[in-house]
């Protein structure tokens, strides 16, 4: 069940007609990444109760792009997103059917240990969800869960992922302080350095700045091209402008089906489905 | 209590007979102000302060003699004795005293003390880990039912439980496990407590678990709600960052809630250190003697009340009663202590401040 191919060759069960643009044809202005797939889901069916929520899904995520889940409400994006890092497994009445591979590997093998999972693909919430610990702690509280440091190697860590997300020289004199006592931006920010600090390979982001205000939703957006194409990063977002800025490759769900998927600017200026161009022109969601 | 009533009045409260006009509207006008409406709060928000200032004002002046006649050695002493009832009393230090009287308290704190220890050590650990699971395990219908044992279970009145602990659970702790305690814990310092001679199952082991299992509910439901409280978000982002269950309690859901949970523990103690009628029936209430190990049988101060009351009413002097007004006081002090000392922790261990109407 290994999928290591590239996006231009074909796929085992292929996803919905013109769902997948071809990688190799890209404009070399494009081409920051190997576009080597990290994340694919093989027709994956995931049901809450008796209702799918997806429905055979085929998406493939690129290694080293920032990636953008879009869709009206209800679509299944987040639930798309949550089920990279399994967060969804707990749920009550959850199923699913069909496969995710990370790396080529399936997510749901047996061998693979959920938190060792968790620890390769992070992931950042809707609303910055700062733990009851100091400043420090947080960014550190991952790496201490999984014993990645040692204790001497800790504040240089907690320096360094916190100068990453440009928080450094905001909190350097209150490292012990209370991490509410910052700006939702902020909070978020240092949520972002806290994911970051137990060295993530895939990132997922759910609607990230849909609880901030401009100019922190800039600069976190800012980051998330800077974390390319070191990090493959994958965002859901209501907001099709922040899509189009930051994403490289677009995926459209609607209804739970994966509707098209391609480079960003094909998706937005000229998409191959009636639906996608209905989206993106504003005209339903 | 009649303060607050007749504080109530000027503001117009339920005046007897049809009021004046004027009264009448003062009054409608006050209602829509709120005025009524603080004064009633701020009184109802006094009968607390004044009760508690009034049981101690009253225990002072009852105690006062035997303060005076018992001094220090009230908390050195080890004999409780009331002395010769039916001869001549003598005069001591101004203080009219039956022959022989002879008040020391030491065995009934230590007893207290210790009681209430064992009971925390044991009750808390066990109540936050109910809690835990009966939130984040149990299916939503398991939880209830076990939420409902651990309602009843606090309901259930101590001198049941402490007949309970008497003829059952006391003789089993005593045949099956404190042997095995005792014979294989090493002889050192504090540990060594834990040794020697195991007792008949009356004694201050079997009253602190006693006193654990009646802690427990207490701790467990209040921490059971609280837990529930904790905003799922903060709790998603440590499974998402790859905590187990356990990292995420320990280091989001309980952190959220600490103050909260501490609040509760100290309720718990002070049911532990005051509860009177369990520990009386399982502690043996030997007066005078501090136990040499966890098994041996001792008492406590509430236990010693209790248990003294009647032989104190044939004092013709009245000083046994003001020796246990003395006794009653030194268990409000422990107890008001121990209520400003875990305040203190919390607000050490807890800097963290936690969000206000950030609607997390």
């Amino acid at each position: 069940m290994s999928i290591e191919a590239g996006p231009g060759e074909s796929q085992a069960s292929p996803p919905p007609a013109g769902a997948v643009a071809g990688g190799r044809a890209a404009p070399p202005g494009e081409a920051r990444h190997d576009g080597a797939v990290a994340l694919a889901t093989v027709n994956l069916t995931i049901s809450f109760g008796p209702r799918p929520v997806l429905t055979a899904v085929n998406a493939r995520i690129e290694r080293g792009a920032v990636t953008a889940l879009i869709g009206p409400t209800g679509s299944g994006k987040t639930t798309l997103l949550r089920t990279f890092n399994r967060m969804n497994d707990k749920v009550s009445g959850y199923r699913h059917a069909g496969d995710v591979l990370l790396d080529g590997r399936s997510i749901w093998h047996p061998g693979v240990e959920l938190m060792a999972l968790r620890r390769k693909v992070g992931m950042l919430f809707q609303r910055p969800n700062p733990f009851p610990m100091s400043i420090i702690d947080n960014v550190l509280a991952g790496v201490r869960a999984h014993r990645l440091a040692s204790r001497s190697a800790m504040s240089a860590i907690a320096r360094d992922r916190l100068a990453e997300v440009g928080l450094w020289d905001a909190v350097r004199d209150r490292l012990k302080d209370s991490p509410f006592r910052l700006s939702g931006g902020q909070q978020q920010l240092l949520c972002l350095a806290r994911a970051l600090a137990v060295g993530p390979e895939v990132l997922l982001l759910d609607e990230p700045t849909s609880s901030l205000d401009p100019v922190a939703t800039e600069s976190i957006e800012a980051l998330i091209r800077r974390l390319t194409p070191a990090l493959t990063v994958v965002i859901v977002t209501h907001n099709l402008a922040q899509a189009s800025r930051v994403a490289d490759r677009i995926i459209f769900l609607n209804d739970g089906r994966l509707v098209e998927h391609g480079r960003t600017r094909q998706v937005f200026e000229n998409p191959a489905q009636q639906e996608t161009a209905r989206y993106v022109s504003g005209r339903f969601g | 209590m009649a303060s607050p009533a007749r504080a109530l009045r000027p503001g117009g409260g339920a005046g007897a007979g049809p009021l004046p006009r004027r009264a009448r509207a003062r009054l409608r006008a006050g209602i829509r102000e709120g005025t009524h409406i603080r004064w009633a709060g701020a009184a109802g928000a006094a009968v607390p302060v004044l009760a508690l200032g009034f049981i101690l004002l009253v225990l002072i002046v009852k105690a006062w003699p035997a303060i005076r006649y018992n001094g220090v050695g009230f908390f050195t002493g080890t004999t409780w004795a009331e002395g010769d009832l039916y001869g001549q009393p003598v005069r001591r230090a101004g203080v009219l005293v039956p022959a022989g009287a002879r008040y020391g308290a030491l065995p009934a704190i230590i007893g207290t003390l210790g009681t209430s220890a064992i009971a925390l050590v044991i009750g808390v650990p066990v109540a936050i880990g109910t809690a835990l699971v009966i939130v984040e395990r149990l299916p939503r219908r398991l939880a209830g039912l076990v939420g409902g044992f651990l309602e009843f279970l606090a309901g259930i009145p101590s001198v049941v439980v402490g007949l309970w602990g008497a003829v059952t659970f006391g003789p089993f702790i005593a045949r099956h496990v404190a042997p095995l305690v005792a014979r294989h814990m090493p002889d050192v310092p504090v540990l060594s407590y834990f040794r020697g001679s195991t007792g008949n199952g009356q004694g201050m082991l079997v009253s602190g678990l006693v006193l654990a299992i009646m802690i427990i509910p207490i701790v467990a439901a209040t921490t059971r709600d609280l837990i529930r409280q904790v905003p799922i978000l903060p709790r998603e982002g440590a499974v998402a960052l790859g905590m187990s269950e356990w990292e995420c309690a320990r280091r989001v859901t309980l952190p959220w809630v600490g103050s909260g949970i501490a609040g509760a523990v100290v309720l718990g103690l002070g049911r532990a250190l005051g509860e009177t009628m369990a520990v009386a029936m399982t502690c043996g209430v030997v007066l005078s003697t501090v136990p040499g190990n966890i098994y041996q049988t001792m008492t406590t101060i509430a236990a010693t009340v209790v248990q003294t009351v009647d032989t104190a009413f044939l004092d013709g002097t009245g000083f046994a009663l003001r020796a246990l007004a003395e006794l009653c006081l030194v268990l409000m002090v422990i107890t008001l202590t121990a209520n400003v000392v875990a305040r203190l922790l919390v607000r050490r261990v807890s800097a963290i401040a936690l969000p206000v109407g950030r609607g997390l």
